[in-house]
Order: structure tokens, then C-alpha cells, then sequence
């Protein structure tokens, strides 16, 4: 039987524990996790290898959620095609309506459950779990 | 010395994400060794008792205890052709991107800064000389900036040792340089005369403005050690030096996602580099 | 041999000064703006000007020239310039002032108190990122006061990422207490456990 690579998720968040908490949702046999403390290093990672989705916080250190995904969006397929996954601690329709147009896939908001995320993340990788 | 006293994982992940969190550098559980034993030489160095004590210190950055640390960590070593995949970057990618944007045929500015004790500067002089093609068609302009009047003596006169050219073949230093004896070596006075120091605290704007602007630089393996202020001003003087579309190259392991948001990153065969933009406003 | 040395370097572009700065500062070009701001921090009503050009910068590289150079001036009225843009609603002004103020520590650190009791919750959240760059015993104290009294889960759960990496056996009792008061919430249970776990090896 042929096994499917894993799918590779990058984490961006600049709390470690946050982190922390959707890696013990995630590493298992379907997903690769790594991870990313702001929005620039975001990026530097995407760029050196693929993957098939972000979780991307908004409020970081040196590059924002938002801006992050602004400049993804503008850059050459595939990489521009990542599909984005922004968490936020805003529940607001503007704060929605910012993430979307800015070119997020789409907004969860903080505090996520580890069964949540699990799911949204097959969903938006294409697994089934 | 007696093995260092084991760090509990807790401790360990600790200081691994204060280290992440300031310089990317990432430490595994695999790598706990390592970090033992340098933080056992740094907990003696600054006579403490105990790991927390000693991450207190060093949360404070008390005598400039980050850069201790960072520097327990990283290879200070300076060579020829040191992370030469940079080099080849310049040669392959950087240059023609350079001459794509630049009108007429302006002198290309190299910035090697710190220079150090010059192997930089001259490494990058006898890369493009052996590797890049166009090298007769273009007037290149070195200019090599430490902030140690020490090392730039020691640059400008050009003698190394057989460790700082362990990198190069025999080839090489038999075409550019002449040996001394002694285990010297002395870099050709053609390549000697045509590189420039300076001396520049890449942290003063008023010494880095003086240098003008430049193509490339290599700022390699010293914005690391920086603390949070000084990072983002050498970061803005670097920009400013920097003609529109103008490349920056740090060293390996670092990043400027923990310096400045100002470059755009930009992934060529096999390195990151940062780009100033063409307009202030991309 | 196409290496070349000049005898000295192109001169250093004219930055306007006096009158000029605030000119150039206000209402100048993209990188007029940018240049003066780089020299703003010296000059006697610097913080005046770079308080005001701040209030109307729209462009990022720029403000951030602007709050480089307020860092650099690092007073405790500096910090106050910044202050009132941690409330934007633009990320990336949010992120902007935020470094800014982790540039300035101790400038910072004197309105902590008071950051941390705003009416704003997510002037509190941000607030507690200022508390990890200074000392530990006057963090900490802030950030457990913080965890007993604060009513948002998202607040808490940002004091309780700092705690993990400052806080000592003082901040288990809070810590605990925290978690109880917010049985529902998956991440905070998480973060409170392994704060504790770093904590309670000390």
C-alpha cells in the first residue's frame, strides 16, 4: 500500500504555548507541522519549502496576520496559493471582513479546540480523517 | 572541567524559546548537549549558582550576556569562501538583477560590513574574478567597514594564515596571493589596493551614511549579537545604503524577521537575501 | 583588473534641518519624510514632531522610521507618543507600536501598570507582551495581580505565555485559580498546565 506524504502545516504564532497547543492537535500521521513566530519568518518559510496550509495569528511581532497574507497573495503561484487559515482574538465583522479580503480562507476565533482545528486543518488539506 | 549539570526539560524549553524568540536560532531536544555544556561555561563565566539564576541574568542581558551566549553559539571563525553558497548567489542571481535595474553602466558598490580582518571582502573580489563571466565588462567598487580599527589594519595589509585559506584550493592562493613564509601569506597588492576601509559602526547613521549606496551587502553574523534597538537602526542604515532593488545577505543563521519589517524577502538558488524595494511605498 | 577604488565615497545626501526637518517631516516626499524622520530623534521638539507626523503617516516604512527614531529618544514621554497606536485597528500599527515600545523597555515599563488596567481588552492582551522585556520580580508581580482579576480568557491566556518564561513558585496559587475560573476554555486549561510545568522545576 502506498502511503500519502503527510501534509506539512505551518504554524505562525508568536506565543510558543499557542504553538505548543495546536502541535499536540496536529503532529500525528497526517500532518508535518512547523512552525513560525511572525509573519516574516512565515514567509522565509514558505518560500524555502512547501506546504499545504497556514494557521496564521494576527497580532505579531515585526509582521502582522494581515500583512503577512497581503504579501503572500502578491507573489508568484503556487506559493501565493497557500491556503491561509487567520485565528484572531477579534470577533468583530471588521476584523473578518479584513482577514477575507486581504485573502484569508478563513477566520477562526481565539480560544480554538484541538478537535476544531484538527478538523478544519483536514478539511482544508484535503484529508480525511 | 566536570560534566555540566544536566538542564531539566523544562529549563531546556526555556531557554530554547528565549533563544528562538530572539535570533530563530532553533535548539532541539537533540542539540541538548551542546546547549549544556556551553550554558555550564557561561554559568561559570558569570558565576552562577543555579540555571535560574543565570537565565534571570540573562533575560537582563546583564553585561551583555545575549551576545555571550549567541556567541557560545555560533562559529566566529572567519575564512575564505565562508558560506560561499552567498557567493555564488551574487554571481548566479543577485548581479544580473542588479544590471537589470540599473541604468547605463554605474560602478557595481559591494559592502562587506564587518569586514573584519578582510577575508570577506577580498573572498567576494576573487569570486567574481574566478566565477562571473561579465566581470571585465563592469567597473566593481569593495568597500570593506569594521567598527575595530585592529582588524581593518590587519585587512588593509592583507596576511593570513593557512586556517583562513583552508577553504581555497591551491589554485587559488597561488594565483592570488604570494607566500611570506612562516605559514603567511599576503593577498596580491593588485586586489590589496583595491578594496576600501573604512571604519563604521554600522549602529551610527552619520558613519554609515558616509559610505554611500550599494548594490549587495554582506552584513553577515553581527546583527545577531545586537539588542532590539540597535538591530532595527543598523537595519534602516542598511536600507539606506541600499540603492532601490539592492540586495542585503545575512549570515545563515539569521533573519530579518527578528531585525525589520523594511526588506522584501526574496528566495534565490538556495539562499534567502532581502531586497530594498524599487519605491518606499510597496 | 575591473576592481576599482575610489579615494572616498559619494557625500551623504543634504538632510534638511531646523524649519526644514519639520517641513520635509510633515509634509515632504516619501523619502523626505523617511530621511527626516531618521534625524527628528535629535533635535529639541523632536518628540513634538515625531508625535505628530505619527498621527498622519500612512506609510509603514515610513512610521516605522518614525517610531525607530521615538525608540531611539526612549523617554517615558516617548512611550506615550506611541501608546494611544496600540489601539489601532490596523494590524500592522498595532505590531509597529508594539515593537516600538519592546525597543524601549524601561520607558515602557513605567506605564505597564496602567496598560494592564485599561478599558480595552485588547490593550490589555497586547500589554502583557511589554511585561516580558522587563525584570522579572516587577513583571511578574503585575502579570499574577493581572491573572486574579481579569474577566478575558484571551487576556489571560497572553499573561500566562509571559509567566512561562518569568514566573517563579509565587505564580502557581494565581495560575490555578486562573484556570478554574475558565472551565471552558480548551487553551487556557493548556497554557496554565504548562506554565506550571515550567515553573515548578524552579
Amino acid at each position: 500500500m502506498i502511503e500519502a506524504a503527510k501534509k506539512r502545516i505551518l504554524i505562525v504564532d508568536d506565543a510558543a504555548l499557542v504553538r505548543g497547543y495546536y502541535r499536540a492537535a496536529l503532529d500525528d500521521q497526517s500532518f508535518e507541522v512547523e512552525e513560525a513566530l511572525n509573519g516574516l519568518e512565515a514567509l522565509e518559510k514558505i518560500l524555502a519549502q512547501s506546504f499545504d496550509l497556514a494557521i496564521v495569528d494576527v497580532n505579531m511581532p515585526r509582521m502582522d496576520g494581515i500583512t503577512f497574507l497581503r504579501a503572500l497573495r502578491s507573489r508568484e503561484l503556487p506559493i501565493s496559493s497557500v491556503p491561509v487559515l487567520v485565528t484572531s482574538t477579534e470577533a468583530g465583522a471588521k476584523d473578518m471582513a479584513a482577514a477575507r479580503s486581504a485573502g484569508a480562507n478563513y477566520y477562526l476565533v481565539k480560544p480554538i479546540g484541538q478537535k476544531l482545528l484538527a478538523e478544519y486543518a483536514a478539511i482544508f488539506c484535503g484529508v480525511r480523517r | 572541567m566536570a560534566d555540566p549539570s544536566p538542564l531539566t526539560s523544562e529549563e531546556f524549553r526555556r531557554l530554547a524559546e528565549f533563544l528562538y524568540r530572539r535570533t530563530g536560532m532553533v535548539f532541539s531536544e537533540a542539540k541538548r548537549y551542546f546547549v549544556e555544556r556551553r550554558i555550564a561555561e557561561r554559568m561559570s563565566a558569570t558565576s552562577c549558582r543555579s540555571f535560574t539564576d543565570y537565565f534571570a541574568q540573562l533575560r537582563n542581558d546583564e553585561r551583555r550576556e545575549v551576545e555571550e551566549l549567541i556567541n557560545a553559539f555560533t562559529i566566529n571563525e572567519t575564512y575564505f569562501y565562508r558560506e560561499d553558497y552567498q557567493l555564488a548567489c551574487l554571481t548566479t542571481d543577485l548581479l544580473a538583477a542588479r544590471l537589470a535595474a540599473k541604468r547605463g553602466r554605474d560602478a557595481i558598490r559591494i559592502w562587506s560590513a564587518p569586514c573584519s580582518t578582510g577575508e570577506e571582502p577580498y573572498s567576494i573580489a576573487i569570486w567574481l574574478l574566478e566565477n562571473w563571466k561579465e566581470v571585465d565588462d563592469y567597473d566593481i567598487e569593495i568597500v570593506g567597514s569594521d567598527i575595530d580599527t585592529d582588524v581593518l589594519e590587519a585587512a588593509a595589509e592583507g596576511i593570513f594564515r593557512k586556517r583562513a585559506l583552508m577553504k581555497l584550493s591551491p589554485d587559488l592562493v597561488a594565483r592570488y596571493f604570494h607566500p611570506l613564509g612562516d605559514e603567511r601569506w599576503q593577498i596580491l597588492d593588485d586586489l590589496r589596493q583595491s578594496v576600501r576601509f573604512s571604519r563604521v559602526n554600522l549602529v551610527d547613521t552619520r558613519q554609515t551614511r558616509l559610505q554611500g549606496a550599494f548594490d549587495v551587502i554582506f552584513c553577515r553574523n553581527v546583527l545577531i549579537y545586537f539588542d532590539d534597538e540597535s538591530r532595527r537602526i543598523a537595519a534602516e542604515n542598511l536600507y539606506e545604503n541600499l540603492l532601490p532593488g539592492g540586495f542585503v545577505c545575512l549570515g545563515h543563521t539569521e533573519s530579518m524577521s527578528r531585525i525589520s519589517p523594511l526588506f522584501e524577502v526574496c528566495r534565490y538558488s538556495g539562499a534567502i537575501v532581502y531586497r530594498k524595494p524599487m519605491e518606499l511605498r510597496a | 583588473m575591473p576592481l576599482v577604488r575610489k579615494p572616498s565615497a559619494p557625500g551623504p545626501a543634504a538632510v534638511a534641518e531646523g524649519a526644514g526637518l519639520a517641513e520635509s517631516l510633515l509634509r515632504g516626499t516619501d523619502e523626505e519624510r523617511w530621511a527626516a524622520a531618521r534625524n527628528a530623534f535629535e533635535v529639541p521638539d523632536g518628540l513634538a514632531l515625531l508625535s505628530e507626523a505619527l498621527s498622519r503617516e500612512h506609510i509603514p516604512r515610513v512610521r516605522e522610521a518614525i517610531f525607530t527614531a521615538l525608540a531611539k529618544i526612549g523617554t517615558p514621554e516617548a512611550a506615550s507618543a506611541v501608546l494611544p497606536h496600540l489601539r489601532s485597528d490596523d494590524a500592522a500599527q498595532r505590531t509597529a507600536s508594539l515593537d516600538a515600545l519592546r525597543a524601549m523597555p524601561a520607558a515602557a515599563g513605567r506605564h505597564l501598570p496602567q496598560l494592564l488596567r485599561d478599558p480595552d481588552q485588547d490593550v490589555r492582551l497586547l500589554a502583557c507582551e511589554i511585561a516580558r522585556g522587563l525584570a522579572a520580580d516587577d513583571a511578574g508581580r503585575e502579570l499574577i495581580a493581572l491573572i486574579e482579576r481579569e474577566q478575558n480568557a484571551n487576556v489571560c491566556a497572553a499573561a500566562v505565555e509571559v509567566l512561562a518564561e518569568i514566573g517563579t513558585s509565587s505564580s502557581l496559587p494565581a495560575l490555578a485559580r486562573c484556570g478554574a475560573r475558565f472551565p471552558d476554555d480548551p487553551f487556557l486549561a493548556f497554557a496554565v498546565k504548562a506554565a506550571a510545568d515550567r515553573i515548578g522545576s524552579r
